[in-house]
């Protein structure tokens, strides 16, 4: 069932009541237009918005939170639990990295209590792109500007009105709940919001394909291929291994545990993101480390993504966001190295082609 | 698993044992026992100073308390180093595969270990010992720096000869006075000359640094010991222990989860398997 706003109703009304008691997570426009992720009490009408394209910061940070305290040594107690969440304005990238999370945090051989509880207690509203920034590049990896699973409700704004849907349980009972606002979508709307996605996909298909990228490229064969490649030392050139594009990145879900002591001097445990460019990332006790090399882990970085995840979930860990590009101060691209390894791949798969043909 | 999963349990260190002058076997007393099986491990917590990846080198049959062999490295194991007896610790765990010791069964069973890498061989071989009868042979191989340097002096020298239930011999890289056994590489103790073995079928079982590790593979590929039946302990930055925090990875596995134990046909593919 897909419901509209009833005339007599408007989307801040329909919000505000989805958001009830819940700690709100919104997008905020920001003065150069970007958005960011912003925390409130209420849905705030006029200042919260859905969004025409994802925030600045992913949307990991409200279930693996940069900086997560574990515990006290010797003291049970833990930490405070977390309140009822809902989040506006997720778009498709970030609601499919967390695959990635729920892979990692949920579905392994112990899964990490604090994410599963932020899981639980987390609505999420996504909706669709209505446009996009020019890192983005969401189809050359298999993603589309527009949610089709993960979120509780979808919400997608139209020339000719709101869409509404719910893509879980727990959605469809929030959705019904909010019924005196809502009302039948008609056939016209529906169709018109196939046409818009379906015109925004091209658009981004095409913004794609200007920057050298081709939906359904073999990346993880573009990588694997390029391992020995120049391309790593080139890229690593610029790279000052700050760690923005791991931080920054929709699926990097790379910790450490620190240790440390609380304020009253008791040990205690922090769980920290860390970041595979570091060169102390995976340094072993005694001067060992398997990638001393700053082009070792700007490859390893991409080999984790784009073989290492399709290996053992069949997906790239990449949605495409683009954030990378942006945070980063060497202008590295992720576009640009993604063009390159699959150049090369191709190159070399043409030239043993042809080697066979003679 | 500890429910807590990031939070270790506390344990006393019941025993400090002097290995070489710079290598300990820790005994310690978890407040919770620890079942684990051979080549299993842990993580050992120096409360607010850090953590870091052991295994122990203990019977797996006994569970509430484990001997774990470590060797002063780096900036836990020198906190560790600094404790004494009674002092308080954090351990997690049991983590990792195991050694497939189902797998073994009538079969030769080849140990080859290196400097402190036979802490979670010697775990392996109370477990064998135990049921010495259930194995073909149990030949042992192993090679440290110098006559210093060899870890369970005793127990290699003299215990796990007695009556000779066990093949083992030794070798160190440099001579020193009084040292009348071998002096060579341990791969020098794993041709025709030192080793009379059915490679074809055998199990060959390794553990100790990257670079002996490397070669001592090639040689036991060479002796004619199929790639599945050589087990290797492999080692990364282990540190959430559950294939989480990323820092183990080797390929499609984390070091944490889908090893530390491996046999080799699992991971010869991986073109940076014995970068250290």
């Amino acid at each position: 069932m897909k419901w509209t706003i009833s005339v007599s109703s408007s989307l801040d009304e329909v919000l505000a009541f989805l958001a009830n008691e819940r700690e709100v997570y919104a997008l905020e426009q920001l003065e150069n237009d970007q958005y960011r992720l912003s925390k409130s009490k209420h849905w705030q009408p006029g200042f919260h918005t859905l969004g025409d394209f994802r925030p600045i910061e992913p949307l990991k940070t409200l279930f693996f939170p940069a900086r997560e305290f574990i515990g006290k040594w010797k003291d049970p107690s833990g930490r405070k639990a977390l309140p009822e969440r809902i989040v506006f304005g997720v778009k498709n990238c970030d609601l499919s990295s967390l695959g990635i999370f729920d892979h990692v945090f949920l579905h392994g051989v112990c899964p990490d209590p604090y994410y599963k509880e932020a899981r639980e207690k987390t609505i999420l509203v996504s909706s669709d792109c209505t446009s996009h920034l020019d890192v983005c590049f969401c189809p050359a990896v298999g993603e589309q500007p527009f949610a089709r699973s993960g979120f509780d409700i979808n919400i997608t704004q139209t020339s000719e009105g709101c869409v509404l849907e719910h893509g879980s349980e727990r959605g469809g009972q929030l959705l019904r709940s909010a019924r005196q606002y809502l009302e039948r979508a008609p056939a016209e709307l529906l169709e018109h919001l196939a046409a818009q996605r379906v015109r925004l996909h091209e658009e981004l298909v095409e913004h794609t394909r200007a920057h050298g990228l081709k939906p359904g490229s073999d990346f993880r064969k573009a990588i694997e291929t390029s391992f020995e490649s120049g391309l790593w030392q080139d890229f690593a050139e610029d790279c000052v291994e700050c760690g923005a594009c791991n931080f920054i990145c929709c699926t990097c879900h790379c910790f450490q545990l620190a240790d440390g002591y609380a304020a009253d001097g008791v040990a205690a445990r922090t769980k920290l993101w860390d970041a595979c460019l570091y060169n102390g990332f995976a340094a072993t006790a005694g001067g060992g480390n398997p990638r001393p090399l700053r082009a070792e882990r700007l490859r390893n970085r991409f080999d984790k993504k784009f073989s290492f995840f399709p290996q053992v979930l069949d997906r790239y860990a990449c949605d495409g966001c683009g954030r990378c590009t942006e945070a980063c101060i060497a202008d590295i691209d992720i576009r640009d190295v993604l063009r390159r390894a699959v150049d090369e791949s191709d190159a070399l798969h043409a030239h043993s082609s042809d080697h066979r043909a003679n | 698993m500890n429910p807590t999963l990031y939070m270790p349990i506390p344990a006393i260190i019941e025993r400090i044992e002097d290995e070489t002058p710079d290598i300990k076997t820790f005994t310690i007393r978890p407040v919770e026992p620890i079942p684990f099986a051979a080549g299993q491990f842990v993580e050992l917590a120096v409360p607010g100073i850090g953590e870091a990846p052991f295994t122990p080198s203990s019977s797996p049959k006994i569970s509430d308390f484990m001997e774990i062999t470590i060797m002063r490295t780096g900036r836990v194991t020198d906190w560790l180093h600094g404790m004494k007896e009674g002092d308080e610790l954090g351990v997690r765990g049991p983590m990792g595969r195991a050694y497939p010791i189902e797998n073994f069964h009538g079969r030769e069973i080849l140990i080859v270990g290196g400097g402190c890498g036979v802490g979670p061989l010697r775990s392996l071989l109370l477990a064998l010992i135990d049921d010495l009868a259930a194995y073909a042979r149990i030949i042992v191989r192993y090679g440290a720096r110098s006559a210093d340097s060899i870890v369970f002096k005793d127990a290699q020298m003299r215990g796990w000869n007695q009556h000779g239930a066990l093949d083992v011999m030794l070798t160190v890289d440099k001579p020193s006075p009084g040292w009348d056994g071998h002096v060579g590489m341990i791969t020098d103790i794993l041709t025709e000359d030192y080793l009379d073995c059915h490679a074809s079928d055998g199990i060959a079982v390794m553990c100790g640094p990257p670079v002996m590790m490397k070669f001592g593979t090639d040689k036991l590929l060479e002796r004619g010991y199929l790639p599945e039946n050589i087990y290797l302990s492999m080692e990364r930055n282990m540190s959430c222990g559950v294939g989480q925090c990323g820092h183990c990875r080797l390929g499609r596995y984390y070091i944490c989860r889908d090893g530390p134990v491996f046999s080799y046909d699992e991971i010869q593919s991986n073109p940076r398997l014995w970068d250290d």
